[in-house]
């Protein structure tokens, strides 16, 4: 196989894999870029985004100062059979937790109020653009457990897919001796651009 | 960018170190008696407008909250350098920090900069090649099932290459 063969079939292989990426990261970018329009829109149903599940006495044992919290939320996930979550936890402040575990799903937070030790669980409504974003910012190696790991290991696929898929193009469009002049074109214009961006936005 | 600063933020470990992140680090640029004054009871945006004008530094901001007139700190955005500006009414003093420059950061802000929120035209054609790159993709995810179809030869190869990648999203979707 000559390399123009291999370069063309790569391309196409890798994208027609990584297709349903591709889309959830341009679809889910609408709502990250109209954010407002959305949040317009949900507040004119006038519907809660938080339900309360759970409130009253709970007791999480000692708050260290620092260090990590993680152990203090998979506890609370224990109890309240959420194991299957990813979760973060994090401090609101020197007298609350906030621990909030969520699904591509759902999503349930935990505000934690450690003087009172007090609980309070409430479960978001589920919105489509959440669901987008959510899996949108869906990354990293945090989580130990495989299949989110698995999906950290395909967002480095896609990465490395653009950088092909851009490596590819370009060599695919020197290929064609017809298009140079308005690729270039294309191509410097859009580096050029980019770069008056970065240096005045 | 998107690519790059994609795989930054997937490794934050191995580029910001183990969570929580320090915050950013600044450095003090400069520090000025404010001359001006403000009209009475101005509020902390207004007061922030004014500060970044006098300073040559207008452009897309936000102020910390909470708000205080006393006391305003306005973030002043910027790919390379973003700055905090601390303005203290009662010695009308004014502190300009510049953020010390990491790559990982810079990468980061280019990332998540977005949306039409701001009054600043630069803001608003950033976003509009936010939008472009949405439109983009979209078409070039599309064009390129249709141009897949149109031979032959790949299809099958190409038929499993689909089907494999929809099958394992939707099995991240029904498990995460």
């Amino acid at each position: 196989m000559k390399f123009s063969q291999l370069n063309r079939r790569s391309h196409l292989y890798l994208g027609l894999f990584l297709t349903p990426w591709v889309l959830l990261y341009a679809l889910s970018s609408v709502p990250f870029s109209h954010g407002d329009f959305f949040e317009a829109r949900d507040k004119a149903q006038g519907l809660p985004l938080w339900t309360r599940t759970f409130e009253g006495h709970y007791d999480l044992g000692p708050i260290p100062a620092t260090g990590a919290l993680k152990p203090l939320g998979a506890k609370v996930l224990r109890d309240f059979h959420l194991e299957d979550r990813a979760y973060g936890v994090y401090r609101a402040g020197p007298k609350q937790l906030n621990i909030y575990a969520h699904t591509f799903w759902k999503a349930t937070q935990f505000q934690y109020f450690i003087e009172e030790k007090r609980l309070v669980a409430e479960n978001r409504r589920f919105r489509w653009e959440h669901f987008l974003t959510g899996m949108h910012a869906r990354g990293g190696f945090e989580d130990e457990r495989w299949f989110p790991v698995l999906w950290a290991v395909l967002i480095d696929l896609v990465c490395l897919a653009f950088l092909l898929w851009i490596a590819s193009g370009l060599y695919m469009w020197w290929s064609l001796p017809a298009l140079r002049t308005w690729g270039s074109i294309a191509i410097f214009s859009g580096l050029a651009s980019f770069v008056v961006f970065v240096l005045r936005l | 960018m998107y690519a790059v600063s994609t795989f930054v933020m997937n490794h934050r470990d191995l580029f910001q170190g183990p969570p929580p992140s320090p915050p950013p680090q600044f450095e003090l640029e400069r520090e000025l008696v404010y001359p001006g004054e403000f009209p009475v009871g101005a509020t902390a945006s207004q007061i922030a407008l004014q500060v970044l004008a006098m300073l040559q530094l207008d452009g897309t901001h936000t102020v910390a909250r909470p708000f205080s007139p006393e006391k305003v700190v306005i973030n002043r955005l910027h790919p390379i350098t973003p700055r905090r500006i601390t303005y203290r009414a009662a010695e009308k003093r004014v502190t300009v920090e510049r953020m010390v420059f990491a790559g990982a950061g810079f990468l980061e802000r280019l990332h998540r900069r977005r949306g039409f929120q701001h009054p600043y035209l630069g803001e608003d054609l950033w976003a509009a090649t936010v939008d472009l790159t949405i439109v983009a993709l979209l078409l070039l995810a599309l064009t390129g099932l249709w141009m897949w179809w149109e031979l032959r030869v790949t299809r099958a190869w190409g038929a499993v290459s689909l089907v494999s990648g929809c099958a394992l999203f939707a099995l991240f979707l029904g498990s995460m």
